[in-house]
């Protein structure tokens, strides 16, 4: 009985074995190949379960998702004779499982390497056709579409490769050109900081200019207006003097003298050498009238 | 990584190794409950029954209650396996012997154990990358430019089933993008104020191409939070930045000057013209005033002329005389008064004018003076005579 029991356990497992190596899953990130003897006989194995006879047919699965190719930078020569360093990745899936399996066994890093060489080689011709003012702006887009497409027209019959797109993640000068932008740039801001200096100078100087512009143009307006108003006072002066002074211009003449008389002589300083025969000594020799 | 979200631990979280998936999944775990089931009751039996001795009947009734235990453990284990909960913030994908067949939403969801597998993918929360390199500009600048994005999973499908590392492929993507906008702007919109136009661009640009790769990636947010000029030039921006701010200062001053000069010399002005008004108004008043004085001693006068005027000729010379210092000459065209010592006879009435009360003095000294040269007189006289 347990001779039984242990016999119907072995019968067990080995049918176990038998269905578990005839069946296979397909993952949906996956798409696979069956062997029969090395010899392929059914491509494209979509995702789920299948059957395939143990031992005499083999199934090999491959990544069916978008893959990325991420290459080692490289330097490469553009128009103007300027080497650039160029950091590229490719975006590519397997398209034709067949030509795919043959090109590389399925072995991934195979296929990389020689996608990585054909990508390397379509960068560089298209480069070498390019200057670097086009290779960094404008044209990128265009360049990799048309390097996308050499690359397919070639990586799709011979490696079942399907290229979707390449992208140069950077485009970097090597250290000697960088010095030099880097020498550009420094003299460049330079050439800005000194104009602006410059320009702060000139605005400075038009506006101390206008102030003192204004200064002297108010200066000498009010020095106008002053000497108008002051010889406004003189001429109404003199007409109030004239006026009063013509109603008898000989005791004008002599009050205005005995005025002066006295404005002139005011300190001890002065010293008068009098002559008694004058009027104002007409009593000191003597008290009778002359 | 897109299998290590939380919420998976139950999970099989690794997208390479295992391939097979729930084929390979089954009869391994079950050898191994099985294998650990028999430990067990051989253990248990070794201990409580072994005693007895009758090995084949044991051994018989044993296996017997391994099958019962087994396929008890077995259920359990199933399911176990069979129940998954799915996190708000997820989403599961089923693969149904490797193909897909659906999508788990939020909440206690069932599957078919061991066939089916499950892979949740976390849809709502917001991830990042970030970036931060030195790239040239189209007027072939370099300059440094660091930049955030933050992207949320749409397609959580094509997220987990259709692209390699689509995280990885987003970070390449990015620096793609990256490059090829700063490539077609100049360096100053990128260094002031053109970041958040080439942010757009970087954005619009990388959605291109996570559509392109089926990256299920939805790009939410691109920051482009710093462009500055690489350490090498930093020095020369920074004297640009140094140069505006003396441009501000130079005109600040200039202004400071204008601003003291103009009204200061409006103050000037105001003044001038003040002490213009000024002597105007005196000049007229003075006229008016000795206008008016004249003619009052004017109608005075007219009415005696002869007394008036003496009276004032008198009045004038007397302070004439009394202010100031004075010599009397009482001779006829002589010319020897020419030798008086004139100088001393000022400081002696210069000294005395200091002192204002001894003015009777100035009479008292003139008399002197008046002696001195009338006995002169005298004596020239007698010389004459001789």
């Amino acid at each position: 009985m347990s001779k039984a029991s242990m016999l119907s356990l072995v019968v067990v497992l080995l049918l176990l074995a038998v269905v578990s190596s005839s069946i296979y899953v397909i993952d949906e990130r996956q798409v696979g190949i069956k062997l029969q003897f090395g010899e392929i006989v059914k491509t494209d194995i979509q995702p789920g379960w299948h059957f395939k006879w143990p031992l005499v047919q083999n199934v090999k699965k491959f990544d069916a998702r978008i893959l990325t190719l991420d290459s080692r930078p490289e330097r490469f020569l553009t128009v103007g004779k300027k080497f650039v360093i160029v950091d590229s990745f490719v975006k590519w899936r397997i398209e034709d499982v067949r030509a795919y399996y043959k090109a590389t066994a399925g072995n991934r890093w195979q296929a990389t390497t020689l996608l990585s060489n054909s990508t390397n080689k379509g960068l560089r011709d298209e480069f070498a056709a390019r200057s670097l003012t086009e290779v960094v702006s404008g044209e990128r887009d265009q360049l990799m579409a048309d390097i996308t497409a050499t690359l397919n027209e070639q990586t799709l019959p011979e490696f079942g490769i399907r290229v979707l797109d390449v992208r140069v993640k950077g485009i970097d000068l090597p250290e000697d050109l960088s010095k030099n932008v880097y020498r550009r740039m420094s003299t460049e801001r330079e050439r800005e900081a000194r104009e602006t200096r410059s320009q702060g100078m000139e605005l400075a100087e038009g506006i101390r200019a206008d102030a003192d512009r204004q200064k002297t143009i108010i200066v000498a307006e009010a020095y106008r207006d002053a000497e108008r108003i002051r010889g406004e006072g003189d001429a109404t002066a003199a007409s109030v003097y004239a006026e009063a002074f013509n109603r008898d211009r000989e005791f004008y003449s002599f009050t205005r003298s005995l005025k002066a008389y006295t404005d002139t002589f005011q300190g001890k300083d002065d010293v008068l050498l009098l002559q008694p025969g004058s009027d104002f000594f007409r009593y000191m020799n003597s008290t009778q009238s002359k | 990584m897109a299998w290590n979200e939380p919420g998976g631990n139950r999970n099989d979280k690794d997208p390479w190794g295992n391939n097979g998936g729930g084929k390979n999944q089954g009869p391994p775990d079950l050898d191994e409950a099985i294998k650990q089931m028999m430990n067990k009751i051989n253990a248990l039996f070794g201990s409580g029954s072994g005693g007895q001795g009758g090995s084949g009947k044991g051994s018989s009734q044993g296996s017997g209650g391994v099958f019962a235990l087994a396929f008890v453990l077995l259920a359990i284990f199933l399911v176990w396996k069979s129940v998954y909960t799915i996190d708000e913030q997820q989403r599961g994908i089923v693969l149904q012997l490797g193909e897909y067949s659906r999508t788990l939403e939020p909440g206690l969801r069932f599957v078919i154990p061991v066939v089916e597998k499950v892979i949740p993918v976390n849809v709502t929360s917001v991830r990042e990358a970030e970036l931060r390199q030195e790239m040239l500009t189209q007027d072939e600048n370099v300059v440094e430019v660091e930049l955030n994005v933050q992207y949320t999973v749409s397609d959580p499908i094509a997220f987990a089933l259709r692209v390699e590392d689509p995280e990885r492929s987003l970070r390449h993507a990015a620096e793609s993008a990256l490059r090829h906008e700063v490539g077609s702007t100049n360096l100053n919109p990128i260094m002031t104020d053109g970041r958040p136009l080439l942010a757009q661009n970087v954005r619009s640009r990388l959605q291109d191409y996570m559509d392109l790769y089926k990256t299920g990636i939805n790009v939410s947010i691109v920051n482009v939070k710093e462009a500055r000029a690489p350490a090498a030039v930093q020095a020369a921006f920074d004297d640009v930045q140094k140069a505006n701010l003396d441009k501000e200062r130079f005109v600040n001053e200039a202004e400071a000057y204008a601003n003291t000069v103009v009204p200061e010399a409006r103050g000037r002005a105001q003044r001038m013209l003040e002490e213009a008004n000024a002597y105007k108004e005196q000049v007229i008043a003075q006229a008016q005033g000795e206008a008016d004085r004249f003619k009052k001693l004017l109608v005075e006068y007219k009415k005696a002329p002869e007394v008036t005027r003496e009276r004032l000729y008198l009045d004038a010379l007397s302070k004439v005389y009394s202010s100031s210092s004075k010599v009397l000459v009482d001779m006829e065209g002589g010319n020897n008064i020419m030798y008086l010592p004139l100088d001393k006879i000022v400081s002696n009435t210069g000294s005395s004018a200091a002192r204002p009360e001894e003015e009777q003095n100035v009479s008292d000294i003139a008399d002197r003076v008046i002696e001195e040269l009338r006995s002169r007189n005298t004596r020239t006289t007698v010389r004459e005579g001789r």
